[in-house]
């Protein structure tokens, strides 16, 4: 008991519930706040309910706990999808620098007292794409971390375990036995990305996102017209183009020279209209776009320090049913110039080119809707391109 | 004794063992789920789990209460309140025993089904006030749902009653007691009538299959999507509420009430209300949720158009047969 | 039961502007995602909102992006397979495959037969258990976390771990087994580890029924997903949509059996398709699949050769493996379609560039076109439906 009297009620500034205030104040009552805290505290350790902060393999194993094998509900835990009810914020995952925000933001508006686990090497460290461009690089640059639960992913089992932890630390603090350690001093050092609060005059709105958008997206032209068909019945399955068929077709289109080393590469200004034939003549599948970035004095075999900086843009289409074959082709354009977009034959290209627009540079001229796809719409970077590093340096907010 | 005091005193006597089996109801589901589910549910707290939903309250009570910057902090705040009050009203009426009965009204039936229409105004109260899309979206769903299923709901009670010749609930149990349980003479008016009512009441108390206002899935939690601590666990505590009260008021409508086998008594009711609940939770566990016009139109199709033809037919048994 | 989809109308073109389709401003904006507990990861959709129906859908991706292709491009080619493992973190398995086989088909590389027929045993038991997870979150999209879709979900789990189990036996570790290398396999399999695959596969067929019974058989499964999110096969394959997806639209192609890779040659495999095109169809085709390949894993399993796992060219340091100049795509079937790699090498130890061709990026595009007209529930349930992973998406 005579330990139980001395406890010091651990001073940090988390929320306390005013009735507990109230008791604490009051000359006497330390004895009752003594069993009172013991109440309260298996009150919150036995009914911590989580906040998936799913984002990968994480939180499959996340699932997995919560499934029949492991049974995380043993414990009193239930999964709540608002973080309004929430105690425990699992990050299970990689987090990277688009979601960061939203991440701090969701924290934020978890009640007190709440607590935070991260659950694998990415959530940790940031596993092995702590370097690079869009990865955080552990999530404690950004949140307070109770629990970490390594692994890649860590068993359903370590996630308990992990679990079981925390309600140890929650009693401990609790009982005034451990307080909240010093920050790292080297944490403070790292710039954390900024997060534009509600009533900051800086933060876009809605409204203005709009307007942005509307400002940068080409008019609907006749590249997108043909997509507004009628439905139709899947086509029928054609004979796939022989080899030397397809060679005759390239004749067509005036490509002499098959290049051994890659796709042959056809003159920006006929790519549709090989497109066009190719789908035609039964390639109806849009299988990839591959855009790479070739600097001066760099390309394919045979080429020259004279090559100028350029962009080759691969296309590859495919047959549908018994002996599928695909046939893929090149295009080939300086840095400057743009290439004709595949949006308006195949409707799929639009985020294959999105994607390579937004990663490599190329751009697309023509498409509707030609937005960035994977990184922030504010971003400046081109990381596909050759120059780009792939190391740490270029991390936005590093 | 004062008729006031009386019904004061039974009244909360009613109240607090409501409540105190709502904590034997939430432990039972979740146990009963989880054995559902091929898994054990709570038993590290102790062994049989009894304890978590007391667990649970300390937790609640615990948390920081959040009202949203922008949210109607008037319907916000007496919202909770006020869903939790609604669905008690309703046990006033319902017949426990011959003597535990808070307000034995001769109009019983109308204030039930009048209370409990009542109860989807807290909830248009907390989906307005959160100032919340997905709250509002689920607001807007159990209007829409209530005042549907407030239909077959009006007409499956309509039953009892004209059978009973009574709006009195303890005069509906005491007819059953001296000829038959609803569902067992006249069984095909009273198992539809049972069926339709339980089904209206499902869809009254958002239960699943009918649970679309607080679909999980799609709005992550529907109308409790912005309350934290307490709040949200008076509207947890309702949505149960609601389904012990619901069972106890079918009990009292087509079961026989309090009447049963070797006697009356208050021991009837609380088996047969625990095993509809069972019968709900079972429902709950094993169904997936129907969409919002599917709903709809199953109320309007099929229910409202039975109800009308049960009600005709209960009249023309009533006149020439009975 | 009213259904508010009619399956043949025209294709809605998504890149109106909101103003043309709103020009009064009434509609409301939902922000759907990227964390929300049916987005399967973290997307996120901008729906418009009349009431409950979508009239515009806007689907935004990238919130996971991992900068996958440039990590590769500073790692040298048999450190990748780790990495790949991670996108399409459901079936990581087939991730590996599709890499190694189009190092394997750069170097020319022979892979031995029973490293092959491995290979397509350990697909065969992936998808298995990717379906198993792809019908049990959607029907937790269907029925809610607190409700009959969470017992289906569990249902599907515990199967699930069976078949993690397996994995673990041979390669040590639930996920990400890193067990495919350039020229073969790592690990080969344990004493005993067929009987026990068979008892798995056993016991996951016998379960199927009940499984049905709370899904695909049951009634309000029926109603929420028949005609529910049409996608029609020419639309289906301008997008670019494969696997499950593009078979439940009725076009039959499955790279299995129309481009014969690992074992397939000789084990031939029946591909389901469906008609419809809706959430229905998808998830029918899906069941079907499952079935189909635990019969192709017992058919693998008894055929079994004997010989090495590996190629076993004399390769004194793999770390300098180096790839002669060159483009080269190769596209497999995993669960979720067909999963490509385009590798351009130049003659080194690192690729040039590599871009990974994930299925469930071309199934997302889909969204603008199948999504208006639906209700807010129904975009959960076509979103389901389509099976997409996140990790893969955006890489």
């Amino acid at each position: 008991m005579a330990v139980k009297e001395q406890r010091t009620i651990d001073t940090g500034t988390g929320f306390r519930h005013p009735l507990y205030q109230v008791m604490l104040e009051t000359p006497g009552l330390t004895v009752g706040t003594a069993v009172l805290d013991d109440l309260l505290s298996w009150g919150l350790t036995n009914s911590m309910w989580i906040f998936p902060m799913a984002t990968s393999c994480c939180g499959i194993e996340l699932m997995a706990t919560a499934a029949s094998r492991v049974d995380i509900d043993r414990m009193g835990v239930i999964v709540r999808a608002t973080p309004r009810q929430a105690d425990v914020m699992v990050v299970a995952g990689t987090i990277t620098t688009k979601m960061a925000p939203r991440v701090l933001k969701l924290w934020e508006q978890m009640p007190e007292p709440k607590w935070c686990i991260a659950m694998g090497s990415c959530a940790i460290s940031g596993d092995f794409y702590r370097n690079l461009y869009s990865v955080v690089p552990g999530i404690d640059t950004f949140l307070p971390v109770d629990v970490y639960v390594p692994g890649c992913p860590p068993n359903p089992e370590a996630l308990m375990h992990g679990m079981l932890r925390l309600q140890e630390k929650v009693k401990r603090q609790k009982q005034g036995e451990t307080v909240t350690p010093e920050p790292n001093p080297d944490l403070l050092k790292i710039t954390r990305p900024s997060v534009p609060r509600l009533n900051d005059p800086t933060r876009s709105t809605i409204q203005t996102i709009e307007q942005e958008r509307a400002s940068t997206n080409p008019t609907a032209d006749e590249a997108c017209a043909p997509l507004v068909v009628a439905a139709t019945e899947p086509p029928p399955n054609l004979a796939p183009l022989t080899a030397a068929d397809f060679e005759g077709l390239l004749k067509e289109l005036g490509v002499t020279t098959l290049p051994p080393d890659g796709p042959p590469i056809i003159p920006a200004a006929q790519h549709l209209e090989l497109a066009r034939r190719l789908k035609g003549l039964g390639y109806h599948l849009l299988v990839t776009i591959v855009a790479s970035h070739w600097p001066a004095g760099k390309g394919r075999k045979g080429a020259d320090a004279a090559e100028v900086e350029h962009y080759e843009v691969a296309y590859a289409l495919r047959t549908v049913g018994q002996g599928s074959r695909v046939a893929t082709w090149a295009v080939k354009v300086p840095v400057a110039e743009p290439v004709l977009t595949l949006s308006g034959v195949f409707a799929g290209a639009d985020w294959q080119e999105r994607e390579q627009y937004d990663l490599v540079g190329v751009k697309f001229a023509g498409h509707p809707d030609l937005r960035r796809l994977m990184l922030t719409e504010n971003a400046s970077i081109h990381p596909l391109r050759r120059e780009f590093p792939a190391d740490a340096a270029a991390a936005p907010w590093r | 004794m004062n008729e006031f005091v009386r019904g004061g005193l039974y009244g909360g006597g009613i109240i607090v063992g409501i409540m105190s089996s709502l904590l034997f109801v939430l432990w039972a589901e979740r146990k009963m789920a989880a054995r559902m589910q091929s898994r054990i549910g709570p038993n590290i707290i102790d062994p049989t789990g009894f304890l978590q939903a007391m667990s649970d309250v300390l937790k609640l009570l615990q948390k920081e209460d959040i009202i949203p910057e922008k949210a109607d902090r008037a319907l916000f705040n007496l919202a909770p309140v006020f869903g939790a009050a609604a669905a008690l009203a309703v046990a006033a009426v319902v017949p426990f025993s011959a003597s535990i009965v808070g307000a034995d009204l001769d109009v019983g039936v109308l204030y039930l089904l009048a209370v409990g229409a009542v109860s989807v105004l807290p909830v248009f109260a907390a989906g307005w006030g959160s100032n919340n899309k997905f709250a509002l979206l689920g607001a807007m769903r159990a209007i829409a749902q209530s005042v549907s299923y407030e239909v077959p709901l009006v007409l499956a009670a309509l039953v009892p009653v004209m059978l009973a010749g009574s709006m009195k609930v303890s005069d509906i149990v005491a007819w059953q007691a001296s000829h038959h349980w609803l569902v067992v003479w006249p069984f095909f008016l009273g198992v539809p009538a049972f069926v339709l009512f339980m089904l209206a009441m499902l869809a009254e108390s958002n239960r699943i299959p009918f649970d679309i206002p607080e679909a999980e899935s799609e709005l992550v939690a529907g109308i409790t999507t912005e309350y934290s601590g307490m709040k949200f666990g008076l509207f947890y505590m309702t949505e149960y509420l609601h389904t012990v009260i619901a069972s106890a008021v079918a009990a009292s409508l087509f079961l026989g009430g309090f009447d049963g086998p070797g006697g009356p008594g208050i021991w009837w009711m609380v088996i047969k209300t625990f095993v509809l609940v069972v019968a709900i939770y079972w429902l709950r566990w094993s169904l997936l949720r129907f969409r919002s016009d599917q709903l709809m139109a199953l109320c309007w199709r099929w229910l409202v158009p039975s109800g009308v033809v049960l009600v005709v037919a209960t009249a023309l048994w009533v006149v020439f047969a009975a | 039961m009213t259904q508010l989809t009619v399956s043949a109308r025209p294709r809605p073109n998504p890149y109106l502007p909101i103003d043309s389709l709103d020009p009064e401003a009434e509609l409301m904006l939902l922000h759907f995602g990227p964390q929300h507990p049916s987005t399967h990861g973290v997307f996120r959709m901008d729906l418009y909102l009349d009431g409950e129906i979508i009239v515009k859908a806007v689907p935004y991706v990238g919130y996971l992006h991992r900068a996958v292709e440039k990590l590769c491009e500073k790692l040298t080619y048999v450190q990748q397979t780790p990495i790949v493992d991670k996108n399409d973190y459901v079936a990581p398995m087939t991730n590996e495959q599709a890499l190694v086989m189009v190092f394997e088909a750069m170097l020319k590389l022979e892979v031995p037969r029973r490293a092959r027929w491995m290979r397509s045993l350990f697909a065969e038991l992936q998808r298995i258990a990717s379906h198993l997870l792809a019908i049990g979150t959607f029907s937790l999209d269907l029925g809610g976390a607190l409700g009959g879709g969470s017992t289906a979900f569990i249902y599907c789990f515990r199967e699930r771990e069976l078949i993690l189990d397996l994995f673990e036996d041979v390669t040590g570790s639930r996920f990400h087994y890193n067990t495919h290398t350039i020229g073969g396999n790592r690990h080969d399999l344990p004493v005993g580890w067929g009987a026990k695959v068979k008892a798995a596969l056993e016991l996951i067929e016998s379960r199927m029924p009940e499984f049905a019974a709370l899904t695909i058989e049951n009634h309000l499964f029926q109603q929420r997903t028949k005609g529910v999110g049409v996608l029609e096969g020419a639309l289906a394959l301008e997008l670019g949509i494969t696997g499950a997806n593009l078979r439940a639209s009725g076009v039959d192609h499955d790279l299995r059996r129309d481009a014969p890779y690992s074992a397939y040659d000789e084990v031939k495999v029946k591909v389901a398709t469906a008609s419809g095109g809706d959430c229905y169809a998808r998830s029918i085709v899906r069941v079907e699949e499952v079935k189909e390949s635990i019969r192709l894993c017992r058919a693998l399993l008894d055929g079994m050769p004997e010989g090495p796992i590996n190629s076993g060219k004399p390769v004194k340091l793999p770390v300098q493996t180096k790839i002669p100049v060159g483009q080269t795509y190769v596209g497999i079937e995993t669960p979720r379609g067909e999963l490509g790699t385009w590798v351009i090498a130049d003659g080194t130890q690192n690729p040039y560039r590599l871009k990974i061709r994930p299925p469930s990026l071309h199934a997302l595009a889909a969204l603008p076109y199948i999504l208006p007209g639906q209700t807010v529930s129904d975009a959960v349930a076509i979103l389901g439906s389509l099976d997409p992973i996140m990790g893969e998406v955006d890489r």
